[in-house]
This record gives structure tokens, sequence and C-alpha cells, in this order.
């Protein structure tokens, strides 16, 4: 059961993924993306890791996307239009990265199977265990993360108020 | 699992969505009577007792007009966000605690839908995504009054997000649980024998911002930008005709009402409980739920009275008291909380 919920997610969460990158509309193309990654959040459950899945709800799916949509409503952005021919060596790249993610893929198979890796007991369910390694072992890694946000703030500040100089 | 085990999960997911959306029509008739008691009219009174079934009216109305979906609309969108708007507003109760658990049949039966241990962000989660219910009813319609209502209340949803999840981690902290169950635990029983210890004592800045925050996550008044009547015709549902589909929009503002009501109820007034309260049996049970009830009954009242009392702010108004009023209280109370908690007072 819980298996068969896991495929499904999985499998919901590739597919929109696909529409995301396929779709000409903008606004469409993002809300492919907020239903897959609902999918994700699914099967962040599924792995019983609950927190992370509502976190990735809220951040991902609740605020980043709603901002994504809102500035493609604000400049009311409309269908994508092919405005040229593409070049010939974009097609050789492509074709090189397929090539690529489908190594990727199949050593991945080949390494894990099709098994479900058993979660860390450390790390089920419960948030105070996350929380810990959070901020002892993780400590350094997360508060250095967090001065790469403010830095990103900053910038963006700066950006913002150099349209405004006179 | 037998049957009867089946039976009563059905029942624990039946019964509290047939009274969310009960209370939802019963809040469209006190709406209506309360703006009449408060403006001195009498407001519906017609229809049954005191106007009671005015509700039922109402829907069987919605139900036999016509359903015009303008031509120029993204149907597929326009037909989703109303049902985006609902679910995400109906789901939402899932996780709350209405009352203590029911012995029957020899076994105890937890009044609550899910008990999940990510309790509060779990309801964080699904209000992050009412939203898109309001955002693409106002893309969707290609209409430039409802794409306004959508940009402003996408804006106003994020921004208060920020200060409602900082006011309830106060809350988190005290009860160091995301699980509301926990949540209610630790607000039984007293300070100095008769003041109950609920999280609105210590919290009570927090309470003051979660609640002005919750106004700004339903969209009411004073806070209603995104359907401003009076600039903007409706807002994100003006052109949702009287049919079905604006009622479900109708509906989701009511449930989004009564939810954040038991939420406030539960995270700052104890929940179900009451000092000197314990409850066993049947009884116990059902005394358990009318407290809670009563409870947020006093909420929803206030979000009325608050509608027909305050007038609307205006758009830059709102943004400041997010921005620069709601959420460093809103740290400030996490900061006051973090010290209680530290010197081990509560």
């Amino acid at each position: 059961m819980a298996r068969l919920v896991f495929d499904a997610a999985a499998a919901l969460t590739i597919l929109f993924a696909a529409v995301m990158v396929v779709h000409r509309h903008p606004v469409k193309s993002v809300l492919a993306l907020v239903v897959s990654f609902f999918g994700l959040a699914v099967c962040y459950v599924m792995l019983s890791a609950p927190f992370i899945a509502a976190i990735q709800v809220i951040v991902y799916a609740g605020a980043i996307l709603v901002l994504f949509l809102f500035v493609l409503m604000l400049l009311n952005v409309g269908e994508e239009t092919r405005e040229r021919e593409p070049w010939p060596f974009q097609r050789i790249f492509s074709g090189v990265a397929l090539v690529v993610f489908a190594g990727m893929l199949l050593g991945l198979l080949r390494a894990h199977g099709s098994a479900i890796a058993t979660p860390r007991a450390a790390l089920t369910g419960e948030i105070a265990p996350l929380a810990r390694l959070l901020f002892s072992r993780y400590l350094l890694p997360f508060e250095a993360l967090s001065v790469l946000l403010l830095a990103a703030l900053v910038g963006a500040f700066v950006l913002a108020q150099r349209e405004n100089r006179p | 699992m037998t049957l009867l085990d089946w039976l009563i999960i059905a029942l624990r997911v039946l019964v509290p969505l047939g009274a969310l959306i009960g209370a939802a029509g019963l809040m469209s008739w006190v709406e209506r009577r309360g703006a009449g008691l408060i403006q001195d009219r009498p407001g519906p009174n017609r229809v049954g007792p005191f106007g009671l079934l005015q509700p039922l009216a109402d829907a069987i109305k919605f139900l036999f007009k016509e359903d015009i979906i303008p031509s120029s609309a993204d149907k597929v969108l326009y037909v989703l966000a109303p049902g985006i708007a609902l679910f995400s507003a109906l789901t939402t109760f899932a996780v709350i605690p209405y009352g203590a658990s029911l012995p029957l049949a020899g076994r105890e039966i937890p009044l609550i839908g899910a008990d999940v241990s990510i309790g509060v962000l779990y309801v964080f989660a699904l209000t992050s995504l009412s939203v898109y219910g309001i955002v693409l009813a106002g893309w969707s319609s290609n209409n430039k009054f409802s794409l306004m209502g959508g940009l402003r209340s996408s804006a106003q949803i994020i921004s208060y997000e920020l200060a409602m999840t900082t006011a309830a981690a106060g809350v988190i902290l005290s009860a160091s649980s995301f699980r509301l169950t926990d949540i209610v635990a630790v607000q039984s029983g007293t300070w100095l024998g008769f003041i109950p210890r609920w999280n609105v004592f210590p919290q009570l800045l927090g309470f003051v911002v979660f609640f002005i925050s919750t106004f700004a996550e339903t969209n009411r008044v004073p806070f209603d930008l995104a359907e401003a009547d009076a600039e903007l015709v409706a807002g994100y549902h003006t052109e949702y005709s009287s049919s079905m589909k604006f009622a479900m929009f109708f509906m989701a503002e009511y449930v989004n009402m009564t939810v954040a009501s038991a939420l406030t109820v539960t995270l700052f007034f104890g929940g179900w409980t009451l000092p000197g309260f314990h409850p066993h049996g049947v009884l116990g049970a059902v005394l358990s739920i009318l407290v809670f009830t009563g409870k947020t009954v006093f909420f929803l009242w206030l979000f009325v009275w608050v509608r027909w009392t305050l007038p609307r702010f205006r758009y830059d108004q709102l943004m400041r008291i997010g921005w620069k009023a709601l959420l460093p209280l809103a740290l400030l109370n996490l900061l006051w909380v973090g010290g209680l908690v530290t010197l081990g007072w509560i």
C-alpha cells in the first residue's frame, strides 16, 4: 500500500516536472511545478520525513512559487513563441546531456536497484532529533547558509536601490 | 481491522467535515443577522424561525442558477480555482483536536482527524496553498478587477504568513512540540490555582499578532483588499456569477474563518480544556466538544463584530502594518517566550 502511494506520487512528480519544462505558457509551467512539488512532498511523507514534506510545501509551493506567479501575472507574460530555429550545436549539446543523464540513472539503478533505502533511525518521524543534528553537527553549514541568504538579501536590496536613484 | 474500525475512521472524518460545512452555512446567517444588529435593522428574518433557514434557501438558489463561464476565461483553471479554495479550507481542520477522547465499544476514540507530529506545520502548509485558489480565480477570469484582487491577495497572504508563523512559533517553543494535542495538553491546569495555564497570558503579544494576521489570511475586513468592493467590484470573484462556484468561494471564506478561530482557541486558549474540568466517559467527551465549540464561537463572533465595525485599510497601510508592526512584534514575542522557557518559568 505504502509502496503503491510512493510510486504514484513519484510518477506524478516526474510527469508534472516534464509538463513544466514542455509547456509554452509560463503560468501553466509554474502550476505544473506546484503539482510536482506536492508529489515530492507526498514522497517525503512516505519516506517517514513529514517535517521535510511540510517545509517543502510551505517554502517552495506556498511562498517561492506564489512569488513567481505574482511576477508573471504582474507582467502579464503570454505564451512563448519560437522566434528562431535552434542552433545546430544546441541539439548536439542536448543529446550529450541526455546520454550523460541516462548513464547516471542507469548507474544509480545498478547500485541501489529499485529498493527504497531504509531511512536513518535518527531522522525518522520526530523533529527533535533533526533539530539536535542541525544545531550540533551541522551548525557551521547551517549558519553559513543563513549568512549566504543574508548576503543575497543585501545584494537584492542594493540592486533595487540603484534603480530608484535619480 | 474490523468493519467497526473502518466505520469509526469514516465517522472521524465525516462528522467534523459535516460540522464544518454546517458551521459555514450557519455563519452566513450569523453574519447577516449580526450586521443587522450592529446597524440597527432586522436582517434576514423571513425564512424559518429567526430566518434560520435562509442559508438553506440560498443554497437551493445557488444550485438552480445558470452557470456562466466567461468566453475569454481559461476554462480549466476557472473551474479548478473555487475547488482549490474550498479544499484547502476544509482539510486544514483535520489536525485540530476538538475534544477529549471518547470511550465507545471498548475503544478510546481520539476526537481529532489525524494526530500528526507536524500538526502546526500542516496547518501552515495548507494555508499557504489556499492562496492559489484566489490567485488562479483572479488570473483565469481574464478581467482586470479580478487580476488586481488576485495580485493583492497573494502579496498580502505571503506578508502576513510570516508574522503569523512567527507568533505561533512562541506557542511551539513553550510546548516544545508541533503536535496540536501536546499543545493542548500543556495548557491544562492553572497558575496560582485560578489563572488557567493558557498560552494567551504569558504570550499576549503573540496572540494579538496571530489573531490580527488571521484576518489578513482569511481576507476579512479590515484586510479584505482582495475583494474591496469599492475599488474592485468584487475582486477575484467578479466573474463568478452567483452560481455554485461563487458559493464555493463564499463557503471557503466561512470555513477559513471557523478554522482560524478553532486554531486560535487551540494555540492560545487551551483548546477543549477548562481549569477544573476533567472529562471522563461519553458525557465528558460531549462536554469537552461543547467547551471547544463555545470558545470557537466567541472568536467567530469577533470576526463578524470587527467586520461591521471597522473600515478597510488602504493597501500601503496594510503592507506597513504587516512588515513594520506585526513582524517585529512577533519577533519580540519569540524573544520573550524564549527567555521565559530558558528561565524555566513556563
